[in-house]
């Protein structure tokens, strides 16, 4: 029982691996009409990027506020302090 | 698909052969690097304990005949091919057990282990396809550039963070055996669903299944074997070629997803690549009661090992219970993963 809020968290980054690599090759990938120039190419190629990079963040953001949250949990109910 | 009698022979053997190599050699060599002086302090005992390190050399070579039987028997490259990208990362990993590599330079050494591997996709026709397949919604388009990318730096991610799993005694080696085990029923399933999947695909898990089980006996409580960089690195590695080659990369994830939270806590309290040993606080500590405590500093590096002990202090036993129970759902989940892609 005392694992529970980490297998929660474990479920959280499951979820968010799957539907983030689902949206990542489905989505981002073949985004958008074939570039005619090399300014259609750069624009679409950083927009990918830009999304990439969002896909990551969100990943990082919902991970890192349910562990900070956890470890504020524990760390106010600790009976235990460091040598 | 049915397996015939020699098929099933020859994967027995694949499996047996490693299996017996590592029960017949480790005794002598474990003698042979006491006797040369090969010992590191098991930090989490009072007072430390002299445990022989690094046990890599002789997993590597226990999994590189089994894959080599494996190419031998299916008359395939692809063993080989996993086979070559495990061999850079043991490389890599024995000059870090040797004269200790940076916390950036392991990193990108390992990046040599991707390219070889993808290296000799010029040699082995289809060691990979480069699309992904997903649970009830099916394949993705293959993208060959954004896939081959993604493989190579998939080889130092999954190494590094099998590496991150190695710091108590059976951790490593029972999280090496549930996540290929998790691994095996994909790519079983994978093989038993799809028409035309090579055999030599499945073959080539049962080395690393066979190392794995028997690299438990030496590492679980009280270890008698350290793996060192060289066996955990080459673990990651030969997992990351494996699930490419089984085409199960989804499921591969999703099994390693403790591994995976471990690095990022870590990346993210500590802020980049740092090497453990340069670490300026340590996350965890041995106290008055024998017990591993979570540290409570406000600069203590977030560890799945500090997240597990804030519940409360445990033992190094149940420590590793408690990382082996997260390691276990989330293999679960994986297997779930496989059969909702291969058999729905």
């Amino acid at each position: 029982m005392k694992l529970l809020p980490l297998f929660f968290i474990e479920l959280v980054a499951f979820l968010l691996i799957i539907v983030e690599t689902y949206a990542f090759f489905i989505l981002v990938v073949p985004l958008g009409p074939i570039p005619h120039s090399i300014t259609d190419y750069t624009s679409l190629a950083l927009l990918k990027v830009f999304l990439i990079v969002v896909l990551g963040a969100v990943w990082f953001f919902v991970l890192d506020e349910l562990t900070n949250l956890y470890v504020r949990s524990k760390i106010g109910r600790s009976p235990t302090l460091s040598s | 698909m049915a397996l015939g009698l020699a098929e099933g022979m020859s994967l027995f053997i694949t499996f047996a052969v490693p299996m017996a190599l590592m029960l017949l050699l480790m005794p002598p060599y474990l003698k042979y690097l006491r006797r040369v002086g090969k010992v590191s302090d098991d930090m989490h005992k009072t007072p430390p304990v002299k445990v022989p390190e690094p046990a890599g050399p002789l997993l590597f070579v226990a999994a590189l005949v089994g894959e080599l039987v494996a190419g031998w028997f299916f008359h395939s490259l692809i063993p080989v091919a996993v086979g070559l990208g495990a061999g850079v990362a043991f490389a890599v990993g024995l000059a870090d057990d040797l004269y200790v590599l940076g916390g950036k330079t392991k990193p990108l050494l390992l990046l040599l282990a991707g390219l070889a591997f993808v290296g000799m996709g010029g040699y082995v026709q289809n060691l990979y396809k480069p699309d992904l397949t997903f649970p009830l919604l099916g394949d993705t388009s293959p993208h060959f550039i954004i896939y081959t990318a993604l493989a190579v730096v998939a080889f130092p991610v999954v190494a590094n963070a099998f590496n991150m799993m190695d710091a108590f005694n059976g951790e490593i080696s029972w999280f090496s055996l549930l996540t290929s085990l998790a691994l095996l029923v994909g790519v079983v399933l994978h093989q038993a669903f799809s028409a035309g999947f090579s055999t030599a695909r499945v073959a080539s898990v049962l080395p690393l299944v066979a190392v794995s089980m028997a690299f438990l006996v030496y590492n679980r409580y009280p270890a008698r074997a350290f793996d060192g960089d060289s066996g955990s690195l080459m673990f990651g590695a030969m997992f990351a070629g494996l699930a490419i080659t089984g085409g199960v990369e989804v499921a591969a994830i999703i099994a390693i997803v403790p591994a995976i939270l471990n690095s990022f806590y870590t990346l993210s309290s500590v802020r980049g690549f740092v090497e453990r040993r340069k670490m300026r606080s340590r996350p965890t500590f041995i106290g008055s009661d024998g017990l591993l405590h979570a540290s409570t500093e406000k600069d203590a590096p977030n560890t799945l090992v500090r997240l597990v002990l804030l519940a409360s202090p445990l033992s190094e036993r149940d420590l590793v219970r408690s990382i082996v129970a997260l390691t276990a759902v989330a293999c679960a989940f994986s297997i779930g993963i496989s059969v909702l892609t291969w058999v729905y």
